[in-house]
Formats: C-alpha cells, sequence, structure tokens
C-alpha cells in the first residue's frame, strides 16, 4: 500500500519540480513588467534579454535601468522576502504549535520598527548608522528580550511553554510599539513622522540589487534549515514533549530553527520596513492546498510566499495611479479576509 | 483669481484705521479661521518657524522676539547680529511650555501642523487658555486644506499676495504700518524684477522642472514640491512644466516615475537640519549621479541641478529673493 | 543480567523541593511493571525520568547499563517509546501518519523512508487493529482510537521499552480493557501508570509511590493488601477471591 503511495507522490514531486521554478519565474517577469510607469511588455523582454547577454539592441537607458536596476531587483528581493517570512511563520507555528505564531507575535518587527525610529528621530548615531541598521538592531534586541522574559517566566517545552512564548512576544511587541510611538511623538517633524509611518507599514521602493546580495542567501539558508529540518518539524505534530521522545534534539533544533526564522525576518524587516500577514497566511494556505507533512509544506510555503509579497507589491504601485501605498497594507487588506476564511474552512472540517 | 480675493476677504477684516497710520487699537482680526483681539501692541513675541521670525526681523521688531524655533537655515545675513541676542527655544518644534514660559504677548507660525487642530506645539485653544493670541501666516491656510494630510495639499496655487497681507497683518498688530508698507513695496519691487527677468528667458513650454526638498532614506521615494505650492509659483513665472502634477504640498514620488518624466532641471533643497541623511545636499547629488537610473537623466548628465536654501521652498521672503537666482541660473543653462 | 531499565536513587526536585525521592529500581526485560499510587505521588514526573525527558536531580536513570544523561536523544528514541496521557494535535493528519512518525528516530535526511518502514507502520497498524482505518482523518477518531493510534506510533518506533502514562484515562470499559489486552500482547518491556487497582493486577510487577517515595515494589498479588490500601488511598478495602479462579476482586468499602 506504502508502495503505491510511494510512486503516487513521486510522480506528484516531479511535477512540482518544475512548475515552482516556473511559477516564481513567471512573478518575477509579471514584478518587472508591470509598476508605476508603463514600459512596454517587448521593451522589457529586450532589456532582459540583453542583460542576459543574449543579444544586443539599442535600448532606452532609462528604461534600461528602470527595468534591471529598479524593478527585477526590487522583485527578486520581494520574492525572497516574501519566502523568508512565509518559512519564518511556518517554523514558528510548527514549533509553538499555535496557528497564529509568526515573527510579529515575537516583537521581533516591532523591536526593528523601535530601532529604525530611534536611528531617524531620536538621531542616536545619526550618519553612522542607517535605518536599516538600527532596525536590525532592534529586532534582535527584542528577540532577544523576549526569550529571556519567556525563559524567566517559566517557559519550557512541552505546551506551556509554547503559551509563555506567545504570551512574551506579546508583551514584548507592546512594548516596542509603545517605545515607538512615544520617540515619535516626542520628535517634531511632520516629515519625519511621515517618513517613519511609510517604513513602519513596509515600503520597497528603496530596494537595489545590493539589498539582494543578503536577501537571496538568507532566503536560501532559510529554505535549507527549514527542508533539513522537515522530519523534525512533523514531530512536533503532538507537541514539543513528544517530539522529545521521538528523538528530537529540542534545545538544539528549536535555537536553531527559531533563530533562522528571527534572523530572516530581522534581516527582512531591515531591508523593507515591517510586513505583516505573510507568515501567518500563507503558511495555513499551503497546508490545505497540499497538507501538514513538511517535506511538501517547506518548498510549497517558499514559492507561495514569494510569489505573494512579489505580486502585493506590484498591487501596491499601481491599485492608485501616480501614488504607492505601503506595501503592509496590500498584504494586510488581503491577507486579513484570507485569513478569516481560513479559519472558518478550518472549523467546517 | 476672484476666489481667492473672496477667501481673502473672508479671512481678513481689519478695523477702520488709516493709511500707513498708527492701528487703532483694540485690534480684532480672523487668523485662519481662529480670532484674535489686541489691546495694544505686544510687548514680546514668539516665533516657531524661521519664515515668520525674519518677517519680524524686517519690520525692525528683533527686540520684541522673545523666542525663536523651528530652524532649518542660518538666519538672513543682515539679521545675523540681532538674531545671536534671541534665545533659541528648540532648533525643532518647542514644546507649549516652553513657549509659555516667555510669557509672550503673541505666539506666531506659518505652519498649522505646529500651531492648529493637530498642532504639535499646541491648539490654538489652548493658547487660548493660556491668553496668549495665537497667529498664523495666511499663506498656510488660504486656498490650503491642511487636514487631509500633514503638510496639507494647495487647491489655488500660492500667490505672493498671501505673504504681502501676512506681513501687512503683522506690521498693523505691532504698530509699524509705515515700516510694514516700505518692506512690502520693497519685497513687490524685487519680485516684479525676477519675474521680469523669468519671463525674458522665454523658455520653451517643454522645459520641466523638479523641486526636490529631501527623503526619509536617500533611495526611497523622495519628498518633492507639488504643483500649487512655492516652487509651482516660481515655476508658473517661469513658463515651465512641473513634471509632479499632485496638489499635495510635498508629496512622495517614485524616482521611476521622476525620471521617465525627465525634467530638465532638478532643483535640491539645501539645509542645515540633518534629520534624514538626504537633508545634506551633498548626499543628494552624490545619489542623483550614482544611482543607475537617476544618472541617466538629462538634467544630471548636463549637470543641471542647482541648489536652493530649503527655506525658500515653503512661504517666506525667501521665495522672491530665490526665484531671482533661479531666473539667473537657468538662464546660465542652454535650455533653447 | 543487565536490566533494561534502572533508576539508581533517582530524585527530582523543582525549585527546592523534592517530587520524587530516592527512587531505585530496576526493570528486567520482558517483564511488565505497574505504577500506582494517589493523584500527586510523582507518577508522571518518575515516567518523565525513566523517557528521558526530565533529568534526575539526584541520583541517575540507566538505559541498558549506560547512563541516559549520556546518551543522545535518538538513541533513547531508538530503544524506549512514551505514550504520553494525553497527546493531541491540531493538524490535518491521518492515522497513517501519526503513525508514521514513530519511524522518526530512525530517519534522518541522509536515510530516507525505505522498505522496512513500511514493514514496522504495516506491523503497527496491525498490532492495534486500525489497519482498516489507515487513511481515517484523526479528527475523526474517538478517545479510545486515538489512544490505540498513539501505541501504534510508539509500537513502530520498535522499542524495547514501552512506557504508558494512565493510558485508560477518559476511556470507556472496553476501550480500557481493549488497550490492556493490547499492551499485554506485545512483547516488549512495558511500564503502565494506572489508577485501576484491577488493571494493575494484570501486572507482573507493581509499583507504589507515595509523596515522591516508593513505598511497595513486587508482585501485585503480595502487595495490594487491605492495609497498603487503606495506608496509600485512605479507603478500607476487602480482597474477594475469583469464583473461577481468575482474578480476585477489590470490594471498596468506605473511606478509611
Amino acid at each position: 500500500m506504502r508502495a503505491r503511495a510511494a510512486t503516487r507522490s513521486t510522480g506528484r514531486n516531479r511535477g512540482w519540480l518544475w512548475l515552482a521554478p516556473a511559477v516564481l519565474v513567471a512573478a518575477l517577469l509579471f514584478g518587472t513588467a508591470v509598476g508605476e510607469t508603463r514600459i512596454p511588455l517587448a521593451t522589457v523582454i529586450e532589456v532582459l534579454a540583453v542583460k542576459a547577454g543574449l543579444g544586443s539592441a539599442a535600448l532606452d537607458p532609462i528604461d534600461a535601468s528602470v527595468i534591471w536596476h529598479y524593478r527585477l531587483s526590487r522583485a527578486v528581493v520581494a520574492a525572497c522576502g516574501g519566502a523568508s517570512l512565509a518559512l519564518s511563520g511556518l517554523i514558528l507555528q510548527a514549533l509553538l504549535r499555535n496557528p497564529l505564531a509568526e515573527p510579529y507575535l515575537l516583537g521581533i518587527s516591532a523591536g526593528a520598527s523601535t530601532g529604525a525610529v530611534t536611528v531617524a528621530v531620536a538621531g542616536i548615531g545619526a550618519g553612522l548608522l542607517s535605518m536599516s541598521a538600527g532596525a536590525f538592531a532592534g529586532a534582535l534586541t527584542a528577540f532577544a528580550l523576549v526569550a529571556a522574559l519567556a525563559r524567566a517566566a517559566g517557559g519550557g517545552t512541552g505546551m506551556r511553554g509554547a503559551g509563555v512564548i506567545i504570551l512574551a512576544g506579546i508583551a514584548g511587541s507592546q512594548m516596542f510599539n509603545a517605545l515607538t510611538a512615544l520617540i515619535i511623538a516626542q520628535s517634531a517633524s511632520a516629515e519625519q513622522a511621515r517618513g517613519i509611518m511609510f517604513w513602519l507599514l513596509g515600503n520597497l521602493s528603496g530596494v537595489r540589487w545590493p539589498d539582494s546580495w543578503v536577501a537571496v542567501p538568507m532566503a536560501a539558508l532559510a529554505l535549507g534549515v527549514a527542508l533539513w529540518h522537515a522530519r523534525a518539524l512533523d514531530a512536533f505534530a503532538f507537541g514539543a514533549e513528544s517530539a522529545a521522545s521521538l528523538g528530537i534534539d529540542l534545545r538544539r533544533t528549536q535555537v536553531l530553527l527559531i533563530g533562522t526564522a528571527s534572523l530572516a525576518t530581522a534581516i527582512m524587516v531591515s531591508i523593507a520596513g515591517a510586513i505583516g500577514f505573510v507568515g501567518l497566511v500563507v503558511p495555513h494556505a499551503m497546508r490545505i492546498l497540499v497538507g501538514p507533512r513538511h517535506a511538501r509544506l517547506v518548498p510549497a510555503t517558499a514559492l507561495a510566499g514569494a510569489v505573494f509579497l512579489v505580486l502585493s507589491d506590484v498591487v501596491s504601485r499601481i491599485v492608485i495611479p501616480g501614488q504607492v501605498l505601503p506595501i503592509g497594507v496590500i498584504t494586510a487588506l488581503v491577507g486579513a479576509p484570507a485569513f478569516a476564511v481560513v479559519m472558518i474552512r478550518g472549523r467546517q472540517r | 483669481m476672484p476666489r481667492l480675493t473672496t477667501a481673502m476677504i473672508a479671512t481678513f477684516t481689519l478695523a477702520p484705521m488709516a493709511a500707513f497710520g498708527a492701528t487703532e487699537y483694540p485690534l480684532t482680526l480672523t487668523s485662519c479661521g481662529h480670532e484674535v483681539t489686541f489691546d495694544k501692541a505686544p510687548e514680546s513675541v514668539v516665533s516657531v518657524g524661521q519664515s515668520t521670525t525674519e518677517i519680524l526681523y524686517m519690520l525692525g521688531l528683533a527686540d520684541k522676539v522673545a523666542g525663536t524655533a523651528l530652524w532649518i537655515n542660518p538666519v538672513l545675513p543682515e539679521f545675523a547680529e540681532a538674531d545671536a541676542g534671541v534665545e533659541r527655544l528648540a532648533d525643532n518644534a518647542p514644546s507649549f511650555e516652553s513657549v509659555l514660559a516667555k510669557k509672550p504677548g503673541l505666539v506666531v507660525t506659518a505652519y498649522e501642523w505646529m500651531i492648529g487642530p493637530q498642532g504639535v506645539v499646541g491648539t490654538r485653544e489652548m493658547f487660548d487658555d493660556a491668553q496668549i493670541p495665537s497667529w498664523i501666516m495666511p499663506t498656510e491656510c488660504v486656498g490650503k486644506d491642511n487636514t487631509q494630510s500633514m503638510d496639507g495639499a494647495r487647491s489655488v496655487l500660492f500667490d505672493t499676495a498671501l505673504l504681502y497681507q501676512g506681513i501687512e497683518e503683522l506690521a498693523a498688530i505691532f504698530d509699524v504700518q509705515d515700516r510694514g508698507a516700505a518692506v512690502i513695496a520693497d519685497l513687490k519691487a524685487r519680485e516684479a524684477a525676477a519675474v521680469e527677468r523669468a519671463q525674458a528667458l522665454d523658455l520653451p513650454e517643454t522645459v520641466s522642472g523638479l523641486f526636490w526638498y529631501s527623503s526619509a532614506e536617500i533611495e526611497i521615494d523622495p519628498y518633492v514640491a507639488g504643483a500649487n505650492g512655492v516652487p509651482g509659483w516660481m515655476m508658473s513665472k517661469l513658463g515651465v512644466r512641473n513634471v509632479v502634477a499632485s496638489a499635495e504640498e510635498w508629496p512622495t514620488v517614485g524616482w521611476e516615475t521622476i525620471s521617465k518624466a525627465n525634467p530638465s532641471f532638478i532643483v535640491a533643497a539645501e539645509m542645515n537640519r540633518r534629520r534624514f541623511p538626504a537633508d545634506d545636499i551633498a548626499v543628494k547629488r552624490d545619489f542623483l549621479t550614482s544611482d543607475p537610473v537617476t544618472s541617466e537623466m538629462g538634467a544630471v548628465k548636463n549637470d543641471r541641478i542647482l541648489t536652493m536654501p530649503a527655506n525658500a521652498m515653503d512661504p517666506s521672503v525667501r521665495a522672491i529673493y530665490a526665484l531671482e537666482s533661479l531666473a539667473d541660473s537657468l538662464a546660465g543653462f542652454d535650455l533653447k | 543480567m543487565t536490566p533494561i531499565l534502572e533508576a539508581v536513587g533517582a530524585s527530582h526536585a523543582v525549585r527546592g523541593r523534592e517530587i520524587l525521592s530516592d527512587i531505585s529500581l530496576r526493570l528486567h526485560p520482558g517483564e511488565t511493571l505497574g505504577l500506582i499510587g494517589p493523584n500527586g505521588s510523582g507518577k508522571s514526573t518518575l515516567m518523565g525520568m525513566m523517557a528521558g525527558l526530565l533529568r534526575p536531580s539526584r541520583g541517575e536513570i540507566r538505559l541498558e547499563g549506560r547512563p541516559m544523561a549520556r546518551l543522545g536523544r535518538r538513541q533513547i528514541a531508538r530503544r524506549l517509546a512514551l505514550v504520553a496521557q494525553s497527546a493531541e494535535t491540531a493538524e490535518r493528519i491521518t492515522v497513517r501518519d501519526a503513525v508514521e512518525l514513530g519511524r522518526t528516530p530512525w530517519l534522518g535526511p541522509l536515510r530516507p523512508w525505505g522498505a522496512q518502514d513500511d514493514d514496522a507502520v504495516a506491523a503497527a497498524l496491525d498490532a492495534v487493529d486500525m489497519a482498516h482505518m489507515a487513511g481515517r482523518d484523526w479528527a475523526s477518531l474517538s478517545g479510545g482510537e486515538r489512544q490505540r493510534v498513539h501505541i501504534a506510533r510508539a509500537h513502530a518506533q520498535a522499542p524495547r521499552v514501552l512506557l504508558l502514562d494512565e493510558p485508560t484515562n477518559h476511556l470507556d470499559i472496553h476501550h480500557q480493557i481493549a488497550i490492556l489486552d493490547l499492551v499485554a500482547q506485545l512483547s516488549v518491556t512495558t511500564v503502565i501508570a494506572l489508577h485501576d487497582l484491577h488493571h494493575a493486577l494484570r501486572c507482573d510487577r507493581i509499583m507504589v509511590l507515595r509523596a515522591g517515595r516508593c513505598v511497595a515494589l513486587g508482585p501485585p498479588m503480595e502487595i495490594l493488601t487491605p492495609a497498603l490500601i487503606r495506608e496509600i488511598f485512605a479507603v478500607e478495602a476487602e480482597i474477594i477471591p475469583h469464583p473461577g479462579g481468575g482474578r480476585p476482586v477489590f470490594a471498596f468499602q468506605r473511606l478509611a
């Protein structure tokens, strides 16, 4: 019986192997072809072909630079960020046995916002530190504090431990959000407040190729670590204690997986600001489509997260002509109702 | 234009007075929808904002200024000595209490986001409760809606008449109307000369421009001048197009859109403030020349990047001086 | 003969208070040991220590003669399986998925699923008589069926020692007996924590705990005297021999 099941799943796996990259490439192409201004698809393809070394043609320099340096790099980083955020959410949901678990609950994004605001507004380290570096420092600080709080509150393995971490994360988020509000209130300029708001809701407009040198390896690392631990993630189905009795080294697994999730989130937040709902909704949606086995769920989640964020970025640029909405608004507008659907369907099953 | 005149009349009523004579007290006027009354010329004044401060100095009232705040650039050189003797409450927004501590007879500002319904310093009512009259430059509220966004949006192109109206009102409040009239006459003359210079350039309609204030992060969408603010006024006098069509005072527009619009020249703001890395004019120039997309713009390739003090891009007397230098600079470019 | 699982003066303290003190026990291969005691006597803690999930604060636990503290989690999991009191999941997994989890300690990224894993799962499902329900959703199972799947999962682990923490809680009498029959059939060494004294009679030996200490250890018929029951449970009991020669019956009269 299992042998038959094995061939069936291999057949499906083989299908994934060519479908997944094709979907990703299509999403990246879409993200490159559609933007603030109208550039014909033919031009887009021409530019990409020339840059790839296939053929030569006279290109309008502004069009070529926009397509290559602005749009394609932005699409690539959006894809990596979407994959990283979605995988972080997946890892946290599996380890914490909590369907609401995602990077924001651990206070990572709130900490990142505080770090960015501190640098930008209070002027601490301004000139030496950019807002992004401040965000990164803030994210890691927040996670360290939340982890320490969870440990002090008696969090450990098992169900009780998972609940404690979530509560500590909520406490951490509230505190860091309050700090952010305090710093903004103390400081003056409307422009500062506006600049920060744009950043707190996510903004990919400053992304260039150098950002992808960090984003791509991070996404690859998150995918690799998650895939390597696919069985371990499965083993958490009945809780941490059960996983331990199945031979999972809890401490090492949790540190490695949660550390990877935090790092991926912090890097994404420091590049593009706080983008929500990706880590919450995408894993749930994929669970419905491909089932709960992590060997399939991990790559599916990464791909879906990538496509979701690329599409959200495109929508944020074109939905209101002449204006760019913060991407966090789009992911929330899509993510919140999608999440409601996921919850309701889950009940009905 | 008729709409503007009506608006002016609606916001500005003076008690009957003799032209260029002494002010008759009690003086009641409406400033941005709020009524203020003066029994006599105020003994002291706190000015939040460089433009109102410099107007007070021009009216010879430096000794009455008890405190200033919200500085973006050094004061005009002719007032440096006078300003040195005036206390600076804050480089940015002062606290409500620090203003009260000066016990001023009047508080003035050019920005509703400083003193207004969402005022960072305080609301008009808060100042009323402290029995301190507050006055806002008419440039901030006539034909301008500040409720939808922080910097506001202008429905009508900026007009220097509002600036002169503001100077007149201040002169009346402080009973220095002779001086006020002289200042206005001088400014009007300079403006006329600047406008004549600008129009003499006879620039073709295809010429377009962009005014760049700053950016929250150097690579993300910049804050650029909208269609109806002071930069819009300058460009209309020069007969050139603004690549930005928004009615917002300082909207954010993506570099992709700007580059595709390919403005003929770019005016970058220069300021002392260092809140954002992009405040630094050197950072702005460096970005324009090194970014792979903006460096392809005609304005950048042919070095048609001009520098202008940031506060000249907001309603102030500096706007008139800046129009002069802008016209001079553009004459030097081969834009025909 | 080396005991397969051994506790040597094992104690466990939480925040300075000892929950278990000086438990010593040698488990022989193939035997079934019952753990009984009032609520809070430390049964679950002892199970946790024997499963290697809790570190003894004093003394040690040895698995096949080697201290457990020195063994890796995978090594332990290949020899010892735990069926916890209540293990639930919100995941939409099938019976087969749940049983396949039992093979986790034998698998790795470099050692993928193979034929012997298929065989182990099939054998486990047969042993608990759930082979015909292998495709059912977890959520659709009854309490008794879920317990059987947990036992199947433990079976698939191919352990030498099976630890069951109160496996018959919340089950009706039919399923209680069914689970116990199933456990009796399995030839692995078993430690089973129990509440029902009648169930304890089915074990080879029982250990009685009170307030974290071992009060008695030995064959149930010798240990479970009315005097002990009075002392441990504060209940007056009489032992009534079975007319047909089977296991005796306890008659609980009143509180002592």
